[in-house]
């Protein structure tokens, strides 16, 4: 009887082992972000396509680009989603392998800015976002990013916290419109300095923005278009400026785990998610702007994302190389003028 | 109980092993980060972080405010607890149970109401603008007074529980001797009813200033990067600046502020009680 319970014990333990070796694990890393989307649009159907398991990872980018680190010798992580300075960074770690775009179906069909984002060779741009400012249009009117401090407007803005994504290309447009645009963003970090107590809040999650506004605590806050939505559907009016010194923005990117023994499959995984259809179910539930120049949108999702290649370049991005050699400069700034 | 003391020992063995290896030795990794730079044991990491004026502002005001909370918390807590142990049980039952409602909703829940009742159009704004006290909404979001009322409202309760309990093991006519002797209400406060529930203000007060101390959420909403406190500093260093040495020094001054608190308030009960 003994003898049949290890047994049993034995067999019931290996099987999931003789199930793993029939089916590959794809391990990816992304954003914490619309997951239960992904999930249906993108992560269930790729599975089905390629009789493999999909293992997703969340978290910010920081948590994520640490994990990766520290399992560089046996990476866990075969793809991950980042933004583009992060990739760059990881790239500078070793992290990461060039990505080989000749094996992507669809890597003609991006917008020239996505196809090399830091020039590197080493990431693909998957969605870009504009950062301009949403405002109550009843209440100001906003045609330079320099109107954030206007002394009636101050007292009723959020601005993006330094150590947020929206935070320093925010900085950016802001020392571009009060002329004092050095990469340390020094200008902008200590007009705001000036201001700070006015200021109601430096915000750290852009959800918290919409009830914000509900409650008028804020009128005006600079955003990304992705969290746009959310004051689309409040019950006073809300615009999105269009700021004479230009909107700003961000790109996403997805990179290879240098060492990871799935590249072949992260591949295919990479040219799917870049694929028209992907691209265009991910933009019509308004989950990301797509970097697929063939995707064609209907009105409402285009008026709610980032469209269109005229878009696309005319955002100033900061460049990945600054926005990584400034980041401790930036937040040692912001701690000494903003943050206490 | 047990015939001998290594069967005791061995009963208690899985928890302790299992105590050590996921709680005490990652605790202790985490903290002696803190302590060394370049293979070396050093002290370096807390010098620089003192050395930096806004790590010494953050400190002094999450230690301000924890003060403040208990102090405040303490006040109240006991002509709380002095009214509720002097109902009838019913009436004790239900405010007893109205105590430890908050206690069981979630402090995201608890903090997010906050936002609506000191925002601009909140309540508190209502009152003063339909008062005329002020013509204006004042600001009180994200101000230090919302992480204020957001700490006390959030550790009150454990320092009222806290209280009752002592009250009730109090001998009943200690209050009434004291006033038949003649004292009057401060002393029989001071010399009575100070001394015997100084274990409750104890445990009370080592709850809420550790609290207050350790809580995020509260800070994290109400405060913001405005009103930075060692915590939210804590998890900005963790998560933005990817700095675990920093991180590993705020953690072990929170620890060692929560200890001394204790040792403290201990030493400050034992003291009074020798009198």
């Amino acid at each position: 009887m003994k003898r049949i319970l290890i047994a049993s014990v034995a067999i019931a333990a290996l099987s999931p082992l003789g199930a793993a070796a029939a089916e590959r694990t794809l391990t990816i890393s992304v954003y914490a972000f619309a997951q239960d989307d992904f999930k249906t649009l993108v992560y269930d159907p790729f599975e089905a396509q390629c009789g493999c398991k999909l293992v997703v990872e969340t978290g910010n980018s920081v948590e994520r680009l640490a994990k990766m680190e520290a399992n560089k010798a046996n990476p866990v992580v075969d793809l991950a989603a980042v933004s583009m300075a992060d990739a760059l960074a990881a790239s500078r770690a070793g992290l990461i392998d060039k990505v080989d775009t000749a094996k992507l179906s669809n890597f003609a069909k991006l917008y020239d800015v996505a196809k090399d984002p830091n020039g590197d060779g080493m990431s693909v741009g998957y969605t870009f976002y504009a950062t301009s400012i949403a405002y109550r249009s009843d209440k100001m009117k906003i045609d330079s990013w320099a109107d954030l401090l206007k002394p009636e407007y101050v007292g009723h803005i959020a601005f993006p916290n330094v150590t947020t994504n929206q935070g320093p290309p925010a900085l950016y447009m802001l020392g571009l419109a009060l002329g004092k645009d050095t990469p340390d963003l020094k200008g902008s970090i200590e007009a705001l300095g000036e201001k700070k107590d006015d200021i109601v809040t430096f915000y750290e999650k852009s959800s918290q923005l919409v009830q914000l506004m509900q409650q008028e605590e804020i009128w005006a806050a600079p955003i990304g278009r992705f969290s746009w939505a959310g004051f689309t559907k409040l019950n006073v009016p809300i615009a999105w400026a269009t700021p004479k010194e230009g909107q700003t923005g961000g790109m996403n990117v997805l990179v290879l785990t240098k060492g990871s023994k799935n590249q072949d499959l992260a591949m295919q995984f990479m040219d799917f998610w870049l694929s028209t259809e992907i691209q265009t179910t991910l933009a019509e539930k308004l989950v990301d702007s797509p970097a697929n120049s063939e995707v064609k949108l209907s009105e409402a999702a285009a008026n709610n994302l980032t469209y269109g290649e005229a878009t696309a370049k005319s955002l100033k991005l900061i460049p990945s190389a600054i926005a990584l050699d400034n980041r401790a400069g930036w937040l040692k700034t912001w701690n000494e003028k903003v943050g206490q | 109980m047990f015939q001998n003391r290594a069967e005791a020992l061995a009963l208690a063995l899985p928890a302790a092993v299992f105590a050590t290896l996921v709680f005490l030795l990652p605790v202790a990794i985490l903290l002696s980060e803190g302590f060394r730079a370049g293979g070396a044991w050093t002290l370096s990491a807390y010098t620089h972080f003192f050395s930096e004026t806004l790590n010494r502002t953050v400190f002094l005001r999450s230690f301000r405010l924890g003060l403040e909370v208990t102090a405040v918390s303490a006040v109240i807590g006991y002509a709380a607890a002095f009214a509720i142990v002097n109902l009838p049980p019913t009436g004790k039952g239900r405010l007893i149970g109205l105590v430890t409602l908050p206690l069981m909703i979630s402090p995201v829940a608890r903090t997010y109401a906050w936002i609506v009742i000191l925002g601009r159009t909140g309540i508190v704004n209502q009152g003063i603008t339909g008062l005329g006290l002020s013509a204006e909404p004042l600001r009180l979001l994200f101000t230090e007074t919302a992480v204020f009322i957001g700490l006390l409202q959030l550790f009150l309760p454990l320092m009222i529980l806290s209280l009752i309990s002592a009250l009730e093991n109090m001998p009943r006519d200690a209050i009434p001797a004291a006033r038949v002797l003649g004292a009057n209400w401060f002393q029989v406060f001071w010399k009575v009813v100070l001394p015997l529930t100084r274990e409750g203000l104890v445990v009370g007060g080592t709850l809420v200033f550790t609290g207050s101390l350790t809580a995020y959420i509260t800070p994290a909403v109400l405060g913001g990067s405005k009103v930075l406190m060692l915590e939210t500093l804590m998890y900005q260093q963790v998560s933005v600046a990817n700095d675990f040495v920093s991180a590993s020094v705020i953690a072990f001054i929170l620890i060692v502020m929560s200890f001394a608190a204790n040792i403290l308030l201990k030493r400050l009960a034992t003291a009074r009680n020798r009198r």
